[in-house]
């Protein structure tokens, strides 16, 4: 007896919880959003209904971060001196090639100018950090440092170790993350954002359906990090992050094969301008993620701190790098 | 009446934390114990999907120990170990000899040789029962993720058949499959780089680890893991460690990044010094 009252008690809510997702699949708000999705093709539902996104993905591009300009640095761009492969594509590293990329103007879309807004000091703080990376871990950007890749941040292009599994399930949008092994649970159920003293790395994400469009708030982060960690950002990495950054994120699966992923970024203190990356992630079910256990054997950080000690010891020299 | 009310507010919750369960509750089938109520995804399978963690101080130290000081001495009572029942069944770790003397080395110099105060991956079973929650997703995919707090760790737990593991993992590979209601992991591929505890409990890179999660409740699961590593044991040996779903509001993962909190006792002696440098105090360690 027991029992039967409480299936029919646990029913009703679970009624009430379906409905609930069902009803927010269907959004009005879905023609919100510029991508649509392929017309001749069905976006797939997981079944609790979400639109599925399931799967494993890789953002490989040859398209450049942001359009160059003269005034640019060609010596902060390592891996890329001669400004001939300013993407993650052939000529750049070597994970590439079976793949056959796109070559883009920019992948930053928003302002058109394909540029990001950045604020001269945070230019010159980031110079300052690249500069002395042999003097202190912090001025090693927090991949170096293997703490993360950041949110957006882990989604930008990195050259290899570019694998995303995407799993869904009630509630929930995860995302694995090949590089340093993080797993991004992404809660769909409405709650607040966790209270404003607790600052982190990753920042604290808030998903949402709109339509075939997840759309994940994102707050929370702490001024420790940088928006991009790795050289395929070029100009953009190793720029400081401040505790007002907010990150919006929009995954839109446009057909079987692509998922258009947009990230808005807004920081008061270090660009002027909210601006936006557009990246697409192409499905390939064969990639095979790696275990990235990156602090465990990271030798790249203490050996740049030594040789740092070393050249102390011999006296100075020109040059600090 | 009391106990009524209590049942159901309790199958409210989980119901509210796992969202769209479509079979909350079902009729136990024959067989199965007629008290335990299990929580079902859609398709019937049992679903574990929420926020667990372990109680207990398997992670001190798998076997009985008695209360014992703190390696700090100015942390007094604050980091003192608890005494703590053993998780091992028989209470005994059938070590060869060779492996029994290094895990006692291992005890004597647990601060500069245990991969936790380093933060390093935690390995399995490990990171089951460390003191960190971890969550578990069962998704459309059928593949379950467990994400695990401490140090961001991760494994995606692939259902059914898998290749043999390409290399050597801190985490290993995992693949699942369902015996009734009991989840069934077998893990393989490990390095020996992993410990089982804090009191220096370790294996090699044979480890074959089989992991049997049973619901024991909406808010308990049964966890069982069997040890064998021929490099290491005479025979296979099995703990138990029972998970409890977190009940605490607004309850989710935190982010537990502790490669921040290590770089100073890694990467200290190499820093430029500017002579701004705010000094160490003078803590003093009792053991090891």
């Amino acid at each position: 007896m027991r029992t039967r009252r409480l299936v029919s008690l646990a029913l009703v809510v679970t009624i009430i919880v379906l409905a609930r997702v069902v009803f927010s699949g269907q959004s009005p708000n879905a023609g919100a959003d510029t991508n649509e999705p392929a017309k001749n093709w069905t976006a797939p539902r997981t079944p609790d209904g979400q639109p599925d996104l399931q799967g494993m993905w890789t953002n490989y591009t040859a398209t450049p971060f942001e359009v160059f300009d003269e005034s640019d640095t060609p010596g902060l761009y390592v891996g890329d001196p001669d400004g001939s492969a300013r993407g993650t594509g052939p000529g750049f590293l070597n994970d590439t090639s079976d793949r056959t990329l796109t070559k883009g103007r920019s992948l930053v879309v928003d302002p058109p100018t394909g540029r990001v807004p950045i604020m001269s000091w945070a230019e010159q703080r980031r110079t300052f950090k690249l500069t002395h990376i042999q003097d202190h871990w912090e001025n090693h950007t927090a991949w170096e440092r293997c703490i993360t890749r950041g949110v957006p941040g882990g989604l930008f292009p990195a050259g290899y170790g570019s694998g995303y599994q995407i799993l869904q399930g009630p509630g929930y949008v995860s995302i694995v993350y090949e590089m340093i092994h993080e797993a991004r649970l992404i809660p769909l159920d409405g709650r607040p954002h966790i209270g404003k003293s607790i600052r982190t790395w990753n920042g604290d994400s808030r998903g949402r359906w709109e339509g075939n469009t997840l759309v994940v708030d994102i707050t929370n982060y702490n001024d420790k990090g940088s928006i991009a960690t790795n050289a395929a950002t070029q100009r953009v990495r190793a720029i400081p992050q401040s505790e007002d950054l907010h990150v919006v994120e929009r995954f839109t699966r446009v057909d079987e094969n692509t998922i258009n992923y947009e990230a808005t970024i807004e920081d008061p203190k270090v660009f002027t301008a909210p601006w936006t990356v557009a990246i697409p992630l192409h499905r390939e079910p064969d990639y095979q993620i790696f275990e990235y256990a990156c602090h465990e054997g990271n030798l790249g950080l203490p050996n740049t701190l030594s040789a740092g000690r070393a050249r102390d010891k011999a006296g100075p020299s020109p040059g600090t790098r | 009446m009391q106990n009524w009310l209590k049942g159901a507010s309790i199958a409210l919750a989980s119901v509210a934390i796992t969202l769209a369960v479509s079979r909350a509750v079902q009729d136990p089938a024959a067989g199965q114990t007629p008290d335990v109520i299990v929580l079902r995804t859609a398709d019937g399978k049992p679903d574990l999907s929420g926020i667990w963690q372990a109680l207990g101080t398997a992670h001190w130290n798998l076997q009985d120990h008695q209360a014992r000081t703190g390696p700090v001495l100015e942390l007094g009572a604050t980091f003192a170990v608890p005494a703590g029942l053993g998780v091992v069944e028989g209470n005994e770790i059938p070590y060869q000899p060779w492996a029994a003397a290094k895990q006692k080395e291992n005890y004597d110099n647990w601060l500069t040789r245990d991969p936790e105060v380093k933060c390093y991956l935690p390995g399995l079973p490990r990171a089951t029962y460390m003191p960190y929650p971890f969550q578990i997703l069962q998704t459309g995919s059928n593949d379950i993720l467990v994400a695990y707090e401490y140090a961001s760790a991760s494994r995606v737990i692939k259902m059914g058949k898998a290749e043999p593991p390409p290399v050597d993992t801190w985490m290993g590979q995992s693949v699942g499959r369902w015996e009734g209601d009991t989840l069934i992991v077998d893990v393989t591929g490990f390095n020996d780089q992993t410990w089982f505890d804090r009191a220096g409990n370790f294996h090699s890179e044979a480890l074959h680890l089989v992991e049997r999660f049973t619901p024991a409740g909406p808010d308990r699961l049964d966890y069982q893991a069997t040890i064998e590593d021929p490099k290491v044991f005479t025979r296979p040996w099995t703990m138990q460690v029972p998970l409890y779903r977190r009940h605490d509001a607004h309850v989710q993962l935190l982010e537990f990044k502790c490669v921040e909190f290590v770089e100073e006792l890694m990467y200290g002696h190499l820093r430029k010094k500017t002579g701004d440098e705010k000094p160490f105090g003078t803590a003093r360690l009792r053991w090891p």
